[in-house]
């Protein structure tokens, strides 16, 4: 677990809003080629991994990107103008500070006539400390992207709570799922998966591409356990959840039982996720070509769309086994 | 084979209605659709989503055209979300529901067994002067399967489903109402049109397909078109009817013939041609325009791979997404006989003309 | 003039073919093959027996128009919009009707007869309606039919300094700018792609690129430019005159760092002035080719258009001719090795 842990928080302190993962992917990829036979990042940025082996072919994705913050505008003193990446609601972001990909930190202001329930990107800024646009234009050309600045901290009950561990955390377990299966020989795919926050882009094209037998998606799912929270039935700590449906996607019944099956075997405790508005890069893989079987294994989050999420330990590693479990069970 | 399924396509569409299964879990209503295609050609398959797809050849050798004709057969359904206290059941919908249409409606909850339940309201006694003046968001709503709350957990889970229940009744001037009219009116359709077609000779290939989650998105229809890559493929899909205060161009009347629908979605040969056909065979049909890529099968048709000629015709109906949609079976008999004769009219000649603009 | 011949032509999504055949007539001796698809694309092959990466360049030819829908008894005529049209540019507009470009004009009640809440709320599409004279319901249908589209009857004519004014610019601009592109020789392979339905959700570039499947896709469009008094500076998207804007962000695209660069590299080497269109609101037909197949590498070079989807809109002549240098450019410096991806 302690491994699992320390995987988890490297993942996540690197900065990867949608669109920069050809930047972070590299070091990421040369890890894993100790195991795999090809590494590459295509087109759209996805980090793509392959085993040769026996048995159907398995994929493996998690997203890796997360939602940020682009610098759109610089003003003639030194201001930015941010719009978002994926999305990130502009009131979150007030006061709080932000970090672009090349370094620079700056904190995030609203224009005062503004109130707050009506404020949009338009009224945001970005303050470096530049008193120039010459000087922010250097710093943070238009393009630049950002993301709100809340490291990785560990709470009670093997939790971590942070930016970006929603899907560093699932990329964690896709990468120990994808080692445990190639080292045993089967023929397993990786996709560290790009622009999933803008809606599953990368997964389109690497679904194209890699045309699976199957694919388990890992991603994170909103819990609701806490204190009056909209109404969803999963609990940090309580296991992986199976994904029944989400907006992108209704997981095949024969899925949800051989997955169900797996975990009753492996004697791992799961829950069911019903996220009817929710987005993930399930959908895009289930609607390649003339279709592919898919599979999707969550670990509860809370604050999901938020700027920090609070995962457990344990059910990440639970969802890595579950993984492993099934791409085994299915033949 | 048997004679009174040939026979009978209306016995079908009722069983059909009676049946249950929303998106991703159409697989009774594909049990159906497929024995009855079975009447027709040997070679049904299945694809990884569960569309049903049937062949049924055309004569002659060498290339012939092939033409689909889709039918989705998924109802709007809802999904357990939550077993709240006492086991009552919360829900969320897949597909659009009024969630006024809802309350005091009786439904099966797809639990390890089914389940009959009522959606709960609350008595005109309970109910504040404010209460009765809003509507009560499907969140609020609950599902009554009137046993403790123990057993329920047991039989329910999370993610389990639920569908409307209603006995499809006989109305006046031979129209049905129920539910799920939505869209297997339209598989009723296609095999109509089967049934019509063996009057004629035919060098198209169909590929009759009953599609699966429409309602969630057009998603069946997106990878059988993939799978299959017809020539021309055909949605079939219910429109509205008319009631008092709906536009007049989204009024169409129930006993006057299918509506064959033209805009930038539909190519305009395949409208040029479903036209020609109606007035040849004197088939009462009525216009519907769209502007844009429409709600049905055939949005995703049109961009599929390297671009499909599409077409759309369907019946109309009234009180869409309710438990008592109503529409008229001898609409389904025109529109089966207009895809018939239009099919039949469809040569290795007319496939090639589709790309010359 | 091309360009004002496109501009003039009536062309609202999925009734694309008088700009078709304008471009099918411009280019007719100009390229090596020319052919259509189901949706009404248009290719124009060139150079397709050279080596060398093949590029794609996409121009849409739709435009925002409407379709009648219903004739009311008497005579006046209801339409829906074809394409994203802010009913609030309607009001007192002409326009054009069907394949005999019948007149016929938006109109409202007279101010006299508005109560004073009337006047501030902006009319709805369905209280306008199209008047093309008929008196009776039959006579409207003897003139028109159900179904029939209209556009602006909006007419190009240069204005200002180096400015021009016209209807559906977006993205006729395009076409025009790609209808140049090909009609000069390369030394690789392109196919000049004029899309249908971009206007209705980039659905033509859908099926054209993945029946192209080149190696590089630039589509050239035209955007949106708001640098008018009362617009911050960070609302204007592009400024007029300013050269053509490259994307970093919009609807549907995050811009691929790699060509972005390319194509400042290309701009800068030869020349051309440049922008970045700064908002993230609306796409292009690119957004719909880099997610097709396997992933298709390329952007957008976009000319700036005051008014963009209204009757009446505003380019500058200098950004045409930069955009057009700038799509030259960019092929030329393909041709010769200079992107690697």
């Amino acid at each position: 677990m302690e491994r699992m842990k320390e995987f988890i928080r490297q993942l996540a302190s690197q900065i990867i809003p949608s669109g920069y993962e050809r930047n972070a992917l590299p070091d990421l990829l040369r890890s894993l080629e100790d195991i795999a036979d090809e590494t590459h990042i295509d087109v759209l940025g996805n980090g793509i991994v392959k085993k040769a082996g026996h048995g159907p072919h398995v994929a493996i994705s998690a997203h890796i990107d997360e939602p940020g913050v682009m610098v759109i505008h610089v003003e003639d003193n030194g201001y930015l103008r941010i719009l978002s990446v994926g999305d990130l609601q502009p009131g979150r972001l007030i006061g709080r500070h932000v970090q672009f990909t090349g370094g620079s930190i700056g904190i995030v202001g609203v224009e005062s006539e503004v109130r707050a329930e009506n404020v949009t990107y338009d009224h945001l800024y970005v303050d470096l400390g530049c008193q120039t646009a010459a000087e922010a234009n250097a710093l943070t050309p238009i393009g630049t992207c950002g993301v709100a600045l809340e490291p990785v901290v560990e709470l009670e009950g093997d939790c971590l709570a942070g930016r970006a561990l929603d899907n560093r955390a699932g990329c964690a377990a896709a990468i120990e799922a994808f080692r445990a299966l190639a080292g045993e020989g089967r023929r397993v795919s990786l996709v560290l998966a790009a622009q999933s926050t803008v809606g599953a882009r990368g997964a389109k094209t690497a679904a194209f591409a890699l045309e699976p037998d199957v694919v388990f998606v890992i991603d994170a799912a909103p819990a609701g356990d806490m204190p009056k929270a909209t109404r969803m039935e999963l609990s940090l700590g309580q296991g992986p959840a199976i994904k029944i449906l989400d907006g992108t996607i209704v997981i095949p019944l024969a899925m949800k039982d051989l997955l169900r099956k797996a975990a009753d075997e492996m004697k791992i405790n799961v829950q069911y996720e019903v996220w009817p508005n929710g987005k993930s890069d399930s959908g895009a893989y289930h609607l390649s070509q003339s279709g592919v079987l898919v599979g999707s294994i969550s670990y509860p989050a809370r604050y999901v769309g938020g700027i920090s999420t609070v995962v457990n330990i344990n059910d990440v590693q639970a969802v890595k086994d579950l993984v492993i479990a099934a791409a085994k069970a299915y033949q | 084979m048997s004679v009174a399924t040939v026979e009978n396509h209306l016995e079908t569409l009722k069983s059909m209605l009676q049946g249950h299964g929303g998106p991703g879990f159409e697989q009774d209503i594909a049990g159906i659709a497929e024995s009855a295609f079975r009447t027709y050609t040997p070679d049904v398959q299945r694809d990884t989503l569960g569309n049903v797809i049937a062949t049924v050849s055309g004569e002659g050798a060498g290339v012939r055209p092939r033409v689909m004709l889709s039918a989705h057969m998924d109802e709007i359904a809802l999904v357990v979300t939550k077993v709240d206290k006492g086991g009552f059941l919360r829900v969320w919908q897949s597909g659009g529901f009024d969630a006024r249409t809802l309350v005091g409606q009786e439904v099966i909850v797809h639990g390890h067994e089914q389940l009959h339940g009522i959606v709960g309201s609350k008595p005109p006694h309970l109910t504040t002067p404010e209460e009765r003046s809003q509507a009560a968001p499907l969140t609020d709503l609950f599902i009554d399967v009137a046993m403790p709350e123990d057993r329920v957990r047991k039989l329910v889970d999370v993610g389990s489903r639920v569908t409307l229940y209603r006995q499809t009744m006989d109305l006046l001037n031979d129209r049905i109402s129920g539910k799920a009219l939505d869209n297997r009116t339209s598989v009723a359709v296609i095999l109509e049109c089967l049934k019509a077609l063996k009057s004629y000779h035919h060098s198209a290939d169909v590929l009759a397909v009953a599609t699966v989650q429409e309602e969630v998105g057009v998603r069946g229809a997106q990878t059988a078109a993939y799978g299959l890559r017809p020539d021309i493929a055909i949605a079939i899909d219910v429109t509205f009817a008319d009631m008092p205060g709906q536009a007049p161009d989204e009024s169409y009347k129930i006993g006057k013939g299918p509506a064959v629908c033209f805009g930038p979605n539909i190519h305009p040969k395949v409208f040029k041609g479903l036209q020609a056909t109606a007035t040849q065979l004197r088939i009462p049909y009525q216009l519907e325009l769209s502007q844009g890529p429409t709600g049905t099968d055939a949005r995703a048709f049109q961009i599929t791979q390297s671009g499909i000629a599409s077409g759309l015709v369907g019946i109309a109906i009234r009180y869409m997404h309710t438990s008592v949609e109503t529409g008229s079976y001898n609409d389904i008999v025109d529109c089966g006989r207009l895809l018939a004769g239009y099919v039949a009219s469809i040569n290795q000649a007319s496939v090639e003309e589709l790309s010359c603009y | 003039m091309l360009l004002k011949q496109l501009t003039e032509a009536m062309g609202p999504s999925g009734f694309e073919d008088e700009v078709r055949n304008l471009l099918r007539e411009q280019l007719s001796d100009k390229v090596d093959h020319m052919y259509t698809d189901v949706l009404g694309n248009l290719f124009a092959e060139k150079h397709s027996d050279k080596t060398g990466p093949r590029v794609m360049l996409d121009a849409h030819m739709d435009e925002v128009g409407m379709m009648i829908v219903h004739a009311e008894d008497n005579g006046l005529l209801r339409f829906r919009p074809l394409g994203g049209i802010d009913p609030r540019v309607l009001v007192s507009k002409p326009v054009r009707i069907g394949s005999e470009k019948r007149y016929g004009v938006i109109g409202s009640k007279p101010i006299h007869l508005q109560t004073m809440e009337e006047r501030k709320k902006p009319l709805r599409m369905d209280q306008l309606y199209i008047d093309i004279g008929a008196q009776s319901k039959d006579e409207a249908l003897a003139h028109i039919q159900l179904g029939d589209v209209a556009v602006f009857a909006t007419e190009y004519a240069e204005i200002g300094e180096r400015a021009a004014k016209a209807k559906s610019f977006d993205d006729r601009v395009g076409c025009s700018i790609v209808a140049e592109a090909m009609e000069r020789q390369w030394q690789i392979p392109v196919t000049g792609v004029f899309t249908v339905q971009e206007e209705i959700g980039l659905r033509g570039a859908t099926a054209a690129a993945y029946r192209i499947n080149p190696d590089i896709a630039i589509a050239v469009e035209g955007t949106v430019c708001f640098d008018v008094v009362d617009a911050p500076s960070h609302g204007q998207s592009t400024v007029l005159g300013k050269g053509p804007a490259l994307t970093v962000q919009d609807g549907q695209t995050l811009a691929d760092a790699r060509f972005l660069e390319f194509l400042i590299a290309t701009a800068e080497k030869h020349n051309i002035p440049w922008q970045l269109r700064r908002v993230k609101g609306g796409s292009n037909d690119f957004g719909a080719i880099h997610k097709v197949r396997e992933g298709i590498v390329g952007g957008a070079i976009s000319v700036p258009v005051r008014y963009i989807h209204a009757p009446a809109q505003i380019i500058s002549l200098d950004d045409y001719q930069a955009s057009l240098q700038l799509v030259c450019a960019a092929i030329t410096e393909i041709q010769e090795g200079r992107w690697n991806a």
